[in-house]
């Protein structure tokens, strides 16, 4: 389990009292596939904890195993809300948009969303006023009784996403809600989830798209071939384990500057235009240090490394867990 | 059980304004009359041909064959022996006979068609058969009287014994009509259920749903809310049925109802209806579309079928070893024992034996089932093998 920053030192009655999911040494195999490998984390009520990593690293099975449609074989899942811990999921108050998701293509769209927040127990009536509310926040007020086949996509998967909200869960996973929307969409949804954090909600988010992850998530939580690979706040992974890069626009040549000792590669972007990537763990300063006086330097910009670049070098294996 | 209801509340309001269910639901009792009255409504417009025979008679059979001939059939004297075959062709008939003066002792006779047909030859047949028997025995001196009392035919008057309870028509009606619905409701809502599980897969939707509730419990639902589907379809039919029947065809229901073991046809119709529902709620579960169904899924589906086999050898034998061993199974025990118990006394036993196979049948299948489906369902994109279907019922319950 990975918590850093001010949580642990908080951790008081009121953090006892709030929601939390908490995974433990939670384990999966299927035949010979140990698919999920000892996995740990802990996801507190207003956060959105990005839960990332490559296709086939076990997310969709720990997303499954958290939700209780598959049981893990060893470890523990516990729901933490009200100030009890529920080892079973507690249906009413966890909402799921899965990576595989649709819509009963021969019904309506009101009838759809009153039956599934039916089988969370919310009355059909109160189910139709607050599925009204949420399709008029999307623009979709005038297909409240449209059949599904007449939506596109990106309606649907409005449709979904209130799915999976309209009982007003206090757990809340979503498996790539953002793929396939249009920017504007996507900036619908996201200003939705963070509301839903904002009201304290425990949000779940996997996503392939790393700027969104950056964007929405406090901390991530990364696994590659069924174990954690790395956790904890945004800030601190990428302090930790990405390199910086630096793009320089240069009057002469820039074997000078590639043959620095701090950087690890160059690539040429255009006539006189670099971007320097520096060694792991090298920081800013260290790099500067090393600039020579003669380099005929016109421009410079240092940037910390995306999350991209984190993930894909986990993905291909060059930080392995 | 509220989350079953929900779902079964949830199958029942979908598919029931489905146009494929309403349009079964109409179809179906019109497709019933049109196959009941076709034969009857075909015999009425098939008048018998009319065919005329010319007949060249030379032992004075012509009284005889035209006494007791039948509307249809002409039979005529030509004008003119030699011109026989002109006379046929002139007067478009089917042929002519000749019986030659000789006939008493050969009893040979000859036909002369113009064409292919068979009407009246029976007839014909028969008249000469007795003709010759009538001369020949005339020939050995008996008369009249004599050789009536010798060529009448045998009668058998049937009769049952007192303390023996044969059922009648009416209750073999009621049986027939009640195997005919079991079969009905068994492949229509055999195939939604399929269909259902199908789509909840096609359509992406049993992840979320299976968040909220037990893979037991959707299976549950399905099969009740289609169970009730069948019910409001059974109930439907029935309705207009029955009045028909008694008003149109003066059939007494009620009387005939009294007279059947209603308890013991539901419980097998019940019984055979949730076997079958499992059976395919499962199936289901192990493909990707109906049209990709694979051998072992093709060979399943068949089991329902399996009945139709058994139900001429045990309508000509209802107590023989083929009937009661078919009473034992459990996919073809309830029709073969609603069909046995109309048209015998089955012992006791056997009911009660039939009963308890079937029960337990149910519960396995079911279990194996839940088993499937609960795998099944989360599996995109491809249909199961036999293998893997194997593999799935050894997994121990999580």
């Amino acid at each position: 389990m990975v918590e850093s920053g001010i949580l642990p030192r908080m951790r008081g009655y009121w953090l006892m009292a709030a929601d939390a999911l908490m995974v433990t040494a939670v384990n999966k195999t299927y035949g010979d596939k140990h698919v999920v490998k000892d996995i740990s984390f802990r996801a507190q009520a207003g956060e959105i904890l990005g839960f990332l990593g490559p296709n086939g690293a076990g997310k969709t099975t720990t997303i499954r195993m958290i939700m209780g449609i598959t049981a893990p074989d060893s470890g523990k899942i516990v729901f933490q809300t009200g100030g009890r811990q529920l080892a079973g999921v507690p249906k009413e108050l966890v909402g799921y948009l899965p990576e595989e998701r649709g819509l009963y293509k021969d019904a309506c769209v009101m009838h759809i969303l009153q039956f599934l927040a039916g089988l969370k127990n919310v009355s059909r009536q109160e189910a139709a006023s607050r599925a009204r509310r949420w399709l008029a926040k999307f623009s979709l007020a005038d297909y409240a009784n449209a059949k599904v086949e007449q939506l596109s996509k990106g309606m649907a998967q409005k449709v979904q996403f209130i799915a999976a909200v309209l009982h007003q869960p206090r757990f809340i996973v979503l498996d790539e809600p953002f793929a396939g929307l249009d920017p504007v969409s996507q900036d619908l949804f996201k200003a939705e989830i963070k509301r839903l954090a904002a009201d304290g909600a425990v949000v779940l988010l996997s996503s392939h798209q790393m700027n969104i992850v950056e964007e929405l998530c406090d901390r991530i939580f990364l696994i590659n071939h069924g174990q954690e690979v790395v956790s904890g706040r945004l800030g601190e992974i990428r302090e930790r384990y990405g390199s910086y890069r630096v793009h320089v626009e240069l009057g002469a040549d820039a074997d000078a500057l590639v043959r620095l000792p701090a950087v690890a590669g160059a690539e040429r972007l255009g006539s006189g235009r670099w971007v320097l990537y520096l060694q792991d763990y090298v920081k800013p300063e260290e790099f500067l240090r090393q600039v020579p006086s003669d380099v005929g330097l016109r421009e410079l910009s240092i940037t910390r490394p995306a999350l991209h670049d984190i993930f894909v070098k986990i993905a291909t294996g060059r930080y392995g867990g | 059980m509220k989350d079953i209801w929900k779902v079964a509340h949830w199958e029942f309001t979908r598919y029931i304004t489905n146009k494929q269910f309403i349009i079964g639901l109409l179809i179906t009792p019109l497709l019933m009359v049109a196959f009941g009255a076709l034969p009857i409504l075909l015999e009425r417009w098939n008048k018998p041909q009319e065919v005329t025979y010319y007949i060249v008679d030379e032992t004075g059979i012509m009284p005889l064959l035209t006494a007791g001939s039948p509307a249809n059939l002409k039979l005529v004297q030509p004008q003119s022996k030699d011109r026989v075959e002109e006379e046929v062709r002139e007067a478009e008939a089917a042929g002519y006979l000749v019986v030659d003066s000789e006939f008493l002792r050969t009893g040979q006779a000859a036909l002369y068609l113009s064409g292919h047909t068979t009407e009246g030859r029976a007839y014909i047949q028969a008249v000469l058969s007795q003709f010759l028997q009538q001369g020949r025995m005339q020939e050995s001196g008996l008369d009249w009287e004599q050789l009536n009392y010798v060529s009448a035919p045998a009668q058998v008057e049937v009769h049952t014994m007192a303390d023996v309870e044969i059922p009648g028509r009416q209750e073999m009606v009621v049986s027939g009509v009640f195997v005919v619905l079991i079969y009905i409701i068994v492949f229509s809502s055999g195939t939604m259920l399929m269909q259902s599980a199908v789509q909840e897969k096609r359509d992406r939707m049993i992840e979320v749903v299976l968040s909220s509730i037990s893979p037991q419990t959707l299976m549950q639902g399905k099969i009740l809310g289609h169970f009730l589907l069948g019910v409001f379809q059974m109930a439907f039919w029935l309705v207009l049925a029955i009045p028909a029947a008694i008003f149109l065809l003066d059939f007494p229901v009620w009387e005939a109802l009294g007279g059947v073991n209603l308890g013991l046809l539901a419980l097998f119709g019940l019984c055979s209806y949730l076997l079958n529902a499992a059976m395919f709620v499962g199936l289901g579960a192990t493909m990707d579309d109906i049209q990709n169904a694979g051998n072992a899924q093709g060979l399943v589906m068949m089991l329902p079928m399996l009945s139709f086999f058994f139900i001429a050898p045990v309508v000509s034998n209802p107590n023989g070893s083929v009937a009661v061993l078919a009473s034992f199974f459990p996919f073809t025990s309830p029709v073969i024992m609603i069909i046995r118990s109309a048209m015998t006394q089955v012992p006791v036993w056997q009911v009660v034996l039939s009963v308890i196979v079937l029960l337990l049948a149910v519960l396995a299948i079911s279990l194996a089932a839940a088993k499937v489906f609960r795998v099944g369902m989360l599996m995109y994109g491809k249909t199961a093998s036999l293998a893997e279907i194997g593999k799935w019922l050894r997994y121990r319950e999580e």
